[in-house]
């Protein structure tokens, strides 16, 4: 296909857009990144979704090295959730071929709306924990960490200037979900950002903020798993991958910097609109048939 | 638990994350300049349109595209190589650490990986 220079800033704009919402609420970009390339620049929707699974690799690997860096991202967690989300997404690239793509719209859509209202509903529990200690200098950071042999930890929190402790539960209701997101990113060309945060925040114990960290560390490895399947098959464009991830990069490393300034409930805020936002969305494609 | 002891963990704990995090920033970077070199290039020796068209890997290493969607090709290989390397790599530090039930784990999540590179072969 031939592509304008117009068409071409396009993609680079909303690669930047997607890698923004990507690092502020850890989404993967996939949810802009997809519909973008298939409705406005009409791209093939096979090309799309593994041209999105490019960018969601980049989002992931960009704000993944800064949450890693402030001991945000629980690395161990992580790790454990990724044996879900890798074989979700290898079954969701097999899963695909077989199902009806409005069938696949409507059950996303309406899981998206359902998740996208509690999500309004809900406190962020590590709010009501004691933290153990408060920092008095309005410069000093201390780091998070994460327990050796185990899945709990700590983050600081600089909005509130405190270090905030959690224990993570529920570990096999993480890896169903985690099963299933990786299943949608597979088939989708998304992170699952959007469903591994809420299970994460409203299932597991963990903070909004290092569900967010750890889900966008974790998205790296879940994209990759069904991006060599696509890689394999040709249907990765190097011109639209590229221009696409530029922006992610780009976006990304914006919403990093600012993304600790936000507060929880502004940022569960954000994220609820976009899901309700892309589940009418989908909702409508399905419907459309 | 006082403010002292806490920051000395994170200090210990904290090599994992920097080591990970340096090899996350490498892997971005080195992709970054490849598809941006690649992609400039493109833009400005191409008119009003620029060709856009998929690669597989044996093609591209047969040398079946130009210099341009050769540089973003390998941009798009280490960008897609960087993750697994992390898992990787943090198979290593864990084991250094002899935290051995995340080592069990992250193999685990190794060789799923290594079965999507060979069902993308097949």
């Amino acid at each position: 296909m031939e592509l304008t220079n117009l068409a071409l800033i396009g993609m680079l704009a909303s690669g930047a857009f997607a890698g923004l919402l990507g690092a502020l609420v850890g989404v993967g970009g996939g949810l802009v990144i997809v519909p973008t390339l298939f409705l406005i620049f009409g791209v093939d929707m096979k090309v799309a979704v593994a041209c999105s699974l490019v960018g969601t690799v980049a989002s992931s690997t960009t704000a993944g090295s800064v949450y890693v860096g402030k001991g945000l991202a629980n690395m161990r967690l992580g790790m454990f959730l990724e044996i879900a989300t890798t074989l979700g997404a290898i079954a969701g690239g097999l899963t695909a071929l077989a199902l009806a793509p409005h069938i696949l719209s409507g059950l996303f859509g309406a899981l998206l709306l359902v998740t996208s209202l509690l999500m309004f509903r809900a406190q962020d529990q590590s709010l009501k924990i004691k933290p153990e200690v408060v920092s008095d200098g309005a410069d000093q950071v201390v780091e998070g960490k994460e327990d050796q042999g185990g899945f709990s930890g700590a983050y600081y929190d600089v909005y509130h200037r405190n270090l905030v402790p959690y224990q993570v539960k529920n570990l096999t209701m993480g890896s169903v979900v985690s099963f299933f997101a990786g299943g949608l990113s597979g088939m989708l060309g998304i992170g699952g950002g959007f469903i591994k945060v809420p299970a994460m925040t409203l299932g597991m114990g963990v903070p909004m903020k290092v569900a967010s960290a750890t889900s966008n560390f974790m998205i790296g490895v879940t994209a990759v798993a069904s991006l060599f399947i696509y890689l394999a098959n040709g249907f990765v464009h190097p011109l639209i991958a590229s221009v696409i991830a530029l922006g992610v990069v780009v976006g990304a490393l914006f919403g990093t910097t600012v993304s600790q300034r936000i507060s929880p409930t502004l940022l569960r805020r954000i994220f609820g609109v976009l899901m309700i936002f892309v589940s009418v969305q989908m909702l409508l494609k399905a419907g459309g048939g | 638990m006082s403010e002292k002891i806490l920051v000395h963990e994170s200090r210990d704990l904290g090599t994992d994350r920097r080591v990970v995090q340096k090899q996350l920033q490498l892997g971005l970077a080195l992709s970054f300049v490849l598809m941006a070199v690649g992609f400039l290039l493109a833009f400005f020796t191409a008119g009003e349109r620029v060709e856009s068209r998929g690669y597989r890997l044996d093609e591209f290493l047969g040398g079946a595209q130009n210099s341009a969607a050769t540089l973003m090709f390998a941009g798009v290989l280490v960008l897609a190589l960087t993750p697994p390397l992390r898992v990787l790599m943090l198979t290593f530090l864990w084991g250094r650490e002899k935290d051995w039930k995340f080592v069990v784990i992250s193999v685990i999540v190794m060789i799923t990986l290594l079965v999507s590179v060979w069902l993308g072969g097949a």
